[in-house]
């Protein structure tokens, strides 16, 4: 196990660094004045030539990056050009308000998928199945921004059972503390605390369901086919032959050897989340990274664009590696086939 | 009254190229603590035979039977429920590769702790543990596994074959079934590990007074302790009986073809001499004889031959042959 998790940690560290390569790089491969890009200071202004130096232009592109690791180590982001105010300062409630989204969603796609997926392979090629299956289909090829839009006329405009974007009402008056709003009507000593937390909750419907759907989709077909194979394998059908139920060989048997293959494509569900996570809170009105990242694109706000890619980047490299040491842990069998030894 | 008592099991499917009966009308019993051996080359359906009394045929096919009863109880007519609470409790399966039927996410003491009945254990929680482990470790020294400690916490694909096998010998003995099927369970192993196995099962039949149906493909690899043979070809039983009698004096063309080959294969040949065989092959399924399947390749057939034999017996063996071998001269 030792010898698993630091290999695992050595890729993990090395996937860091290969990204924050990629996000130095930026500052030279987007358009105009690296220096420009970086502080807002525009040639010919007095304080260029003391930016120059101080930022270390004169110093070789090693020293440079070695430079920004070491500001990326301190989180020192930079200041924002609109704004003005330091990057990671802002970031904090930006990706908080973002993680309660993408968490709720995912949590949503996996109780979802996963135990449909289950549920059509019991009844591989029965009307149930193709009945999921065809669901799933649709749900899956429906573009999330169409799929926003359906949802607000249907939900919001036609039949008024939900709001149309936005986190909470207002006129709760909830501050915002951590970013989450579910956390911060918790926090709050709002004498409309449940109220405040029913119209949350209304609010946070659409977006987790838009969000959600096509990583339940996948994750639905992904377990489906997953089950279906695993079924069929010799120890499934001994199982079987020692008389035990379906219920027991679907959740005791199959249920944890599908999950050894379905949880390395958890990983790529999430990055596909995040994805769309930008085109989400954009729709919603959803004060998130996602959103901030698309007002910074357009605002030419390069310290954002850099933090939120990087950050965004790196939480998918984390969740890789509690993915992959979880699986390590819990299926030896994985060791053993990617290095023959533990 | 027999353990097992199967009249005419019959097993048809649809194919692609239509009905295809892959067991035709196959008889056999089974008295409490015996051992005995089905013999059939691939394909002869001595493995439906088996899954056929465990109950994991595929729904699809038709499965009938003028009897197919478990100690005076009709198997056919059970809900699905009743079918795995006998099959739960008294009968037990092993396979020929015991490494891909050994759950590869589950330690060895998790797999043979599930096979344990409920009632076994009792008291509280901690002294359930406590006589689970125990239980496990007995059931392991029960197959001849001394290092019960490692094995227990191990994972099935770090075991050895013959390891593995008794590993899933133990699974199957551990809530004392009457019945043992062992469908080739020493067909891929080496002779030493081989032979391991099979006395094993042949001590473990008498110890704990377990019936045991073991199948194999050659008349070469039955059990020493076997007390009655049963040959299966292309889904139909060409003879069963003692297993002395039926070794010494085989009424069958088939078994007669079977036993030569098993032992010529030891015997020394000539240079250039043909090894004994039946002419042909194993026909497929598109092309079954009818009347007597093994009719095409048997060099005692005639005409009559195109009709089904019924069964006829001499003393100590049944068999389904117009024109047997070795009739005692009267």
């Amino acid at each position: 196990m030792t010898r698993y998790l630091m290999t695992r940690l050595f890729y993990f560290f090395l996937a860091l660094l290969v990204l924050s390569v990629v996000t130095f790089a930026l500052n030279w491969l987007f358009p105009g004045d690296p220096l420009t890009n970086m502080s807002g200071i525009r040639e010919g202004q007095t304080a260029y030539e003391a930016a120059l130096t101080s930022r270390s232009f004169d110093s070789t592109i090693i020293q440079q990056y070695l430079n920004y690791l070491e500001h990326i180590v301190r989180l020192d982001w930079g200041l924002s050009l609109s704004t003005g105010t330091g990057v990671w300062q802002d970031a904090a409630t930006y990706l908080v308000v973002s993680a309660e989204l993408l968490l709720l969603s995912f949590l949503v796609a996996v109780v979802v998928g996963m135990p449909l997926g289950m549920l059509a392979a019991n009844y591989f090629r029965h009307n149930i199945d193709k009945f999921i299956l065809t669901s799933a289909m649709t749900g899956y090829s429906i573009p999330v921004f169409w799929l926003a839009q359906l949802l607000i006329l249907l939900f919001a405009v036609q039949i008024e059972w939900l709001p149309i974007t936005g986190q909470i009402n207002p006129l709760y008056a909830i501050d915002s503390v951590t970013g989450s709003v579910i956390i911060d009507i918790l926090l709050s000593d709002s004498q409309y605390k449940l109220a405040a937390l029913q119209d949350a909750t209304l609010h946070l419907i659409l977006p987790v369901l838009t969000l959600s759907s096509l990583p339940s989709m996948l994750l639905l077909r992904i377990t489906r086919n997953q089950t279906i194979e695993v079924l069929q394998k010799p120890y499934v059908k001994a199982a079987r032959a020692r008389g035990l139920s379906q219920q027991r060989l679907l959740f005791r048997h199959a249920l944890p050897n599908v999950l050894q293959d379905v949880l390395p494509q958890m990983t790529f569900i999430f990055g596909l989340m995040m994805a769309n996570l930008v085109i989400v809170e954009h729709i919603f009105n959803w004060p998130g990274a996602g959103a901030w990242l698309l007002k910074a694109i357009i605002e030419r706000d390069y310290p954002i664009i850099q933090m939120v890619l990087f950050t965004l980047m790196a939480l998918i490299l984390v969740l890789n590696l509690l993915v992959e040491v979880y699986r390590g842990w819990r299926f030896p069998m994985t060791r053993e086939e990617r290095y023959g030894g533990y | 009254m027999d353990l097992l008592d199967i009249r005419n099991l019959t097993i048809e499917m649809d194919g692609p190229h239509g009905r295809v009966r892959v067991l035709d009308k196959v008889s056999l019993q089974l008295k409490e603590g015996e051992v005995h051996s089905l013999v059939g080359e691939s394909g002869s359906g001595k493995s439906l035979l088996a899954k056929a009394v465990i109950g994991v045929l595929n729904p699809l096919w038709d499965v009938t039977a003028d009897r197919l009863w478990w100690n005076g109880k009709d198997l056919l007519a059970m809900t699905p429920k009743q079918r795995r609470a006998i099959t739960g409790r008294d009968m037990a399966m092993i396979f020929q590769d015991p490494l891909a039927y050994l759950d590869p996410n589950s330690t060895v003491a998790e797999q043979i702790t599930e096979a344990i009945p409920a009632g076994d254990v009792t008291g509280t929680f901690m002294h359930r543990r406590i006589d689970r482990k125990t239980r496990v470790a007995q059931l392991l020294h029960r197959v001849g596994i001394r290092d019960h400690d490692a094995i227990m916490q191990s994972y099935p694909y770090e075991l050895s074959e013959g390891v593995a096998q008794k590993v899933s010998i133990a699974i199957a003995i551990a809530h004392r079934p009457k019945l043992l099927i062992a469908d080739e369970p020493t067909t891929a192993m080496e002779p030493s590990t081989k032979d391991q196995i099979q006395r094993l099962l042949g001590k473990l039949a008498v110890s704990q007074n377990m019936s045991v149906l073991l199948i194999t493909q050659d008349v070469a690899s039955i059990l020493p302790a076997t007390q009655r043979v049963s040959l299966l070809y292309c889904g139909q039983m060409m003879e069963h009986g003692d297993t002395e009698t039926i070794l010494n004096r085989p009424a069958h063309p088939y078994t007669d073809a079977m036993i030569k080959m098993s032992l010529q294969a030891h015997a020394e040949l000539d240079p250039k001499s043909k090894l004994p065989s039946l002419p042909g092959a194993v026909p497929t399924l598109r092309h079954m004889p009818i009347g007597c399947r093994l009719g095409p390749r048997c060099p005692y057939a005639q005409k009559q031959c195109v009709k089904a034999p019924l069964v006829r017996h001499r003393e100590e063996q049944s068999y389904y042959c117009h024109f047997p071998l070795n009739e005692p001269e009267s």
